[in-house]
């Protein structure tokens, strides 16, 4: 019976044509997230497996503990770079080749600009140039110190939290383990910026198929011989949701663990065990996890919205016994937070935070100070979307099972 | 093996579309026979268990068919009306999937769907899709899927709808022999597509069972008869707005007419062109034809080329 309702999605022209796409758009994906430039000694930029494998022979080299040390090693050697004649030059090749020198150590010089700046909220490019070695000490010091100013009274962070949850964000901040371990981790970087790309499109795609498997018997007039025979209110009704799992599951992981290995096997595994904080977008993070974990992390989340999207997909599709209605769902459901989403409101805010767009973009989602207080305790965005969507995910299946099988054929 | 309906009712808002209907079938061949609109098909789908009646009780052997569930949609064969289908299936697999949705075990369900197609006639369609197939061939694979599990109970509903007559005769045919040993019921609204096969035959009107038996019993307990008589062209018309007229011909001296009425028809015998008389009424033996014309007022949804 699985087998069938599975036949029933890709027998169609239409179900294999969606499937074509969805290779097509992660060729296209990994196409961007494989871009990669390298400027060389000469000043010229140099793109494809040569640009990585210099990329990466020329960040391992500060691989290890990022300690003061190597911290101040990095402010001299940004500080040697920007007065030779070739950054100061006028002429734009000796610019470049100024700037090769410095793709080595660019990470870390992104961090001293988030880790020194006066304000958490401002980040000045230059900031690195203007660092003395001596002040190497204050790594870390500076990110619960930055933190500790922007909740205080009169910080622009000062009246979006409420006193224990302030509490919490600092003790997250100070449990990070220091110094953070630092390696060239561009695999993980880039497989995680466009892992959100990837999941809105597998959102979508699995909308589209799993939306006909409980409208199809309606609009087909199928109806009456499926729910007159035997099986025809429980285990045929079981069978369609079965075949709607195994093709959001078979999907969803076939897809992210080519788009992973395509990614990461150009890129390479480095780094999966650094800290999220030991890279500019991971800085200020409070979830204190390694790129290995997030991404674990970011490609589960994503499974459960593709498969509560889909779900709720197949729930509509059941109710409103049209196809078209329901691939709405995910459409609204992806699209619209991201044109709310400019609306700096405070309560929209935390709505927005608990939307399943956010599990699709979980890399994303690790990074908002969104936090919520439940009895008292108070607990982060991100466990509370995979509480919630894991439990609305358990109870749709019983509800499109009990929908659909009470159905009457008029 | 009885199938019990008790006082049957199934309400849509104001319109109730069958109405209290209580009969008692067993084995053989009952057709359902009324205009369109009767209620014939909302009655069928409550005795699939596709809709719940508003009222009223469906029983087999004694127990209420909803409660019996999966239990009793084991023994039953559909063929809805409005027959849809998988368009990319091909019939092969069409029927295996409702073999499995019927419960059939693989090896059993392969079995079942290799005789059956060879009974109606689709072996060498078999890897055809659906969406290929002619409007008979579907029916057909409609009726085979139907009696994949061997039901003891096949409803059929209007089988024979929009097929051509070779085809139809062929699909009463199919129907015959398959009545064996299980309750068939058949609507139409087509008197000669039960004629022949229909041991008991149904007369359903505005939801309700008017009438019940055999052609003859049913034939002979029409009160009104039937009469022949050729009568002039405006004859004729007079005669159509006051009686029921089952047919008329045109013959060489004006047009000859059959007529239900319990009294011989009174026409004026007024000459004719050629100075001659009309024709007195014969009375005629009567036919199921006569029989629905006399129950629902109107003729049969079969075309007898109407001058
Ligand atoms: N789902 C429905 N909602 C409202 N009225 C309906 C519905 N189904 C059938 N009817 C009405 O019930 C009557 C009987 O219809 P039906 O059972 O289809 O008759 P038949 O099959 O004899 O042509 C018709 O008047 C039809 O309009
Ligand atoms: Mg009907």
């Amino acid at each position: 019976m699985v087998w069938y309702e599975v036949k029933k999605v890709f027998g169609r022209a239409s179900g294999r044509a969606a499937l074509v796409v969805l290779l097509g758009l992660i060729v296209f994906t990994c196409y961007f997230a494989m871009e990669t430039i390298w400027v060389d000694e000469n000043g010229v930029t140099q793109k494809g497996r040569v640009a990585v494998t210099q990329l990466k022979k020329a960040q391992k080299a500060w691989a290890g503990p990022l300690d003061e040390q190597t911290i101040r090693r990095v402010i001299e050697e940004n500080l040697r770079i920007v007065s030779t004649p070739e950054y100061l030059s006028g002429d734009v090749r000796q610019n470049e080749i100024a700037y090769g020198w410095g793709q080595g150590i660019r990470p870390i010089r992104d961090l001293l600009n988030v880790s020194y700046t006066d304000d958490m909220q401002h980040y000045d490019y230059y900031l690195a140039n203007r660092l003395d070695p001596g002040m190497a000490g204050d790594f870390y010091a500076n990110r619960t110190r930055l933190l500790k100013e922007w909740l205080a009274e009169g910080g622009s962070g000062a009246g979006q939290f409420s006193e224990a949850e302030k509490d919490y964000l600092i003790r997250k901040y100070e449990a990070l383990e220091t110094p953070v371990y630092y390696d060239y981790m561009e695999g993980w970087n880039q497989a995680l910026n466009y892992f959100s790309t990837l999941c809105m499109i597998l959102a979508m795609i699995l909308g589209f198929l799993t939306a006909g498997i409980f409208a199809n018997e309606f609009q087909w007039k199928s109806d009456a011989i499926f729910f007159s025979s035997a099986y025809g209110r429980d285990r045929a009704v079981a069978a369609k949701l079965k075949a709607g799992w195994l093709i959001v599951t078979g999907i969803y992981f076939a897809s992210s663990i080519l788009y992973s290995l395509i990614i990461l096997g150009w890129y390479g595994f480095d780094g999966a065990a650094c800290p999220l904080q030991a890279s500019r977008a991971g800085w200020k993070c409070f979830y204190n996890l390694t790129n290995g974990q997030l991404y674990v992390l970011t490609v589960l989340a994503g499974y459960l919205g593709c498969l509560f999207l889909s779900l709720l997909t197949m729930f509509v599709a059941a109710k409103s016994r049209s196809a078209v209605v329901a691939v709405m769902m995910p459409v609204l459901l992806v699209f619209l937070p991201s044109f709310v989403g400019n609306l700096d409101v405070r309560f929209v805010q935390k709505i927005l935070s608990l939307l399943p767009d956010r599990l699709l973009q979980l890399n994303m989602a690790v990074r908002y100070f969104d936090l919520f207080t439940i009895g008292g305790k108070v607990v982060g965005a991100v466990p509370l979307l995979a509480a919630l969507y894991a439990a609305l995910t358990f109870l749709l299946f019983p509800a499109v099972y009990a929908d659909y099988r009470r159905k009457e054929i008029l | 093996m009885e199938l019990k309906l008790t006082d049957l009712t199934k309400q849509f808002k104001e319109m109730t579309a069958v109405d209290g209907v209580s009969c008692t079938m067993e084995s053989g061949v009952y057709g359902l026979l009324g205009v369109n609109g009767a209620g014939k098909t909302t009655l069928m789908r409550m005795l699939c268990t596709l809709i719940t009646p508003t009222s009223g009780q469906i029983a087999w052997d004694g127990r209420d068919i909803f409660s019996m569930g999966e239990e009793y949609r084991r023994i039953l064969g559909y063929l809805p009306q409005e027959f849809g289908f998988y368009p990319d299936f091909t019939v092969e697999d069409y029927l295996l999937y409702v073999a499995s949705i019927k419960g059939l075990r693989p090896a059993t369900a392969r079995k079942r769907a290799g005789f059956l197609l060879k009974q109606v006639g689709l072996l060498k369609a078999k890897d055809q899709k659906m969406k290929k197939l002619s409007g008979g061939m579907k029916r057909r694979a409609g009726i085979a899927q139907a009696m994949l599990n061997d039901p003891r109970i096949l409803i059929l509903d209007e089988p024979t709808a929009g097929l051509d007559p070779t085809e139809r005769i062929r699909f009463r045919n199919l129907i015959s022999e398959l009545s064996e040993d299980r309750i068939v019921l058949l609507s139409t609204h087509i008197v000669s597509d039960i004629e022949y096969i229909a041991g008991e035959i149904l007369l359903m009107k505005d939801g309700r069972i008017v009438r019940q038996g055999t052609a003859e019993q049913l034939i002979s307990s029409m009160p009104e008869r039937v009469w022949s008589l050729t009568v002039t062209k405006a004859e004729a018309e007079r005669c159509m707005r006051r009686y029921k007229v089952a047919n008329m011909k045109t013959v060489h001296d004006g047009v000859e007419l059959r007529i239900l009425s319990e009294t011989p028809p009174a026409v004026g015998s007024k000459s004719m062109g050629n100075g001659k008389e009309a024709c007195r009424p014969v009375p005629e033996p009567a036919t199921l034809e006569d029989v629905f014309l006399h129950y629902f007022g109107e003729r049969t949804g079969e075309d007898h080329g109407l001058v």
